[in-house]
């Protein structure tokens, strides 16, 4: 992100992750779910008690297989954790003092916060069961992808990589 | 058949060839043009009856609807083919010698019965239109079905636990005043109807007037497939309404395009503005 900003000069934003208030801060785990479908609302419903996941038998690569009903569709899913070292974040426009929301100039990010936290999320495929080649698990993978682009080499990362290369590459 | 909600019920009953003529004494007749108490009397006449065997294949209101509103739609002929041969090999496997088989059509008689005579090779088989009223054993399957699911519906617990709901379903024909009322009162403009309800259904359609917008992929490659000729019949039994005006692929989910392969695979977008 930070990469891209420096890149698109005149965007402008904050992110404020650290939580408002801590001990009221949400913990979203085990309750954050990805539908494959484009749902035109914005608003609370009555969620648990009309969306019923259920564990299935099946375990497909390592994942098991939940399966759910939305609008006469059946959906295959699985809770995944999100990696070790990152976390979900439910983002909100931070609230000046007058209760103001605030502007977001043309090309600003504008200013968020932190509402609430998860540390997994369960997503659905329509019909097809959950595997590794979902984009959301390869997603996962440009954690590693963007640490070896972008984590700064260490003086030591750099003598061992030309001392012994095939060492400092594992 | 057309009812819209709960399982759908399949049957099938069979007996010696000899019985055939005791089995038309028996005063089976169309399910439909029986009342209620009448046909659970002939069922539980035939259970006890040692020379009638039956079988139900009760296909799950959940289930026909999410193969209704696939990607790769089944449709409600293909549905029903399926589980007339279910319940044909499954008799044939408890070792009965099917010589005979009668059946009541679905979609075009001569075709299924090439289908099914391809299939059991063995045995001959007789579809027509109106067999529940032209041949006792048919009649008698269609009482086995319409009692099983008319129980099944009754007995039904649903799944959703919204305080507002109740199992006052009527008979599940939308034709029924009881059942109109129970499919406006639960009518949810998110999740559209409990899963009780077959949302194949065409007869759902007006209760999701003014249900919020859901966009499916499946739905995408649907019109695509049907401005190809393709899935015309499919597509006309399970456009529910809860389709969009104007469906965009960006509505749906981010796609990476234009980023380089190992974007584009996973989906990743480049975000430069939030809203």
């Amino acid at each position: 992100m930070n990469e891209e900003t420096t890149k698109n000069a005149g965007i402008r934003g904050t992110i404020d992750l650290a939580p408002r208030d801590p001990p009221s801060i949400s913990d979203l785990t085990d309750r954050v779910h990805l539908l494959p479908c484009s749902i035109k609302l914005d608003g609370p419903s009555e969620i648990s008690h009309y969306f019923k996941p259920r564990d299935t038998e099946v375990v497909v690569d390592g994942l098991s297989v939940k399966e759910a009903y939305f609008r006469g569709r059946k959906l295959l899913g699985a809770t995944v954790p999100i990696p070790e070292g990152f976390k979900g974040y439910v983002l909100d426009k931070k609230k000046l003092k007058k209760g103001k929301i605030t502007e977001s100039l043309e090309g600003d990010f504008g200013q968020w916060e932190s509402r609430a936290e998860f540390g997994n999320i369960t997503y659905w495929n329509h019909d097809t069961h959950p595997s590794a080649d979902d984009p959301l698990l390869r997603c996962f993978h440009w954690f590693s992808v963007a640490d070896a682009l972008h984590k700064p080499i260490t003086t030591e990362e750099l003598a061992s990589y030309s001392t012994a290369s095939e060492k400092a590459q594992t | 058949m057309s009812s819209v909600l709960g399982p759908m019920v399949y049957g099938c009953l069979y007996c010696a060839c000899s019985y055939q003529k005791t089995l038309s004494s028996l005063n089976f007749a169309d399910s439909k043009t029986l009342k209620e108490e009448k046909r659970e009397e002939l069922f539980e006449n035939l259970k006890v009856d040692n020379c009638i065997g039956w079988e139900v294949d009760v296909i799950d209101p959940r289930e026909l609807s999410a193969k209704m509103l696939r990607k790769l739609k089944v449709n409600l002929n293909e549905i029903s083919h399926n589980s007339a041969i279910g319940l044909v090999r499954r008799v044939i496997n408890m070792g009965v010698l099917l010589t005979e088989v009668y059946v009541d059509t679905v979609g075009d008689a001569e075709k299924y019965q090439i289908k099914l005579s391809e299939i059991f090779p063995g045995v001959k088989f007789v579809v027509s239109k109106k067999a529940d009223s032209l041949y006792p054993v048919v009649s008698g399957a269609s009482i086995v079905a319409k009692v099983t699911r008319d129980r099944a519906l009754r007995d039904w617990v649903p799944d959703e636990t919204a305080d507002n709901m109740h199992t006052n379903f009527g008979s599940g024909y939308p034709g029924d005043p009881e059942t109109k009322a129970w499919l406006e009162h639960h009518k949810h403009s998110l999740f559209g109807f409990p899963t009780l309800v077959r949302f194949s259904w065409g007869t759902c359609t007006p209760y999701f007037k003014d249900s919020v917008e859901v966009l499916w992929e499946a739905d995408k490659e649907d019109e695509e497939g049907s401005r190809n000729g393709n899935g015309k019949r499919q597509l006309k039994l399970s456009n529910v309404g809860f389709t969009g005006y104007k469906r965009k692929t960006e509505d749906i989910e981010s796609s990476g395009k234009g980023r380089c392969k190992f974007f584009q695979a996973r989906r990743l977008e480049l975000v430069s503005s939030f809203l």
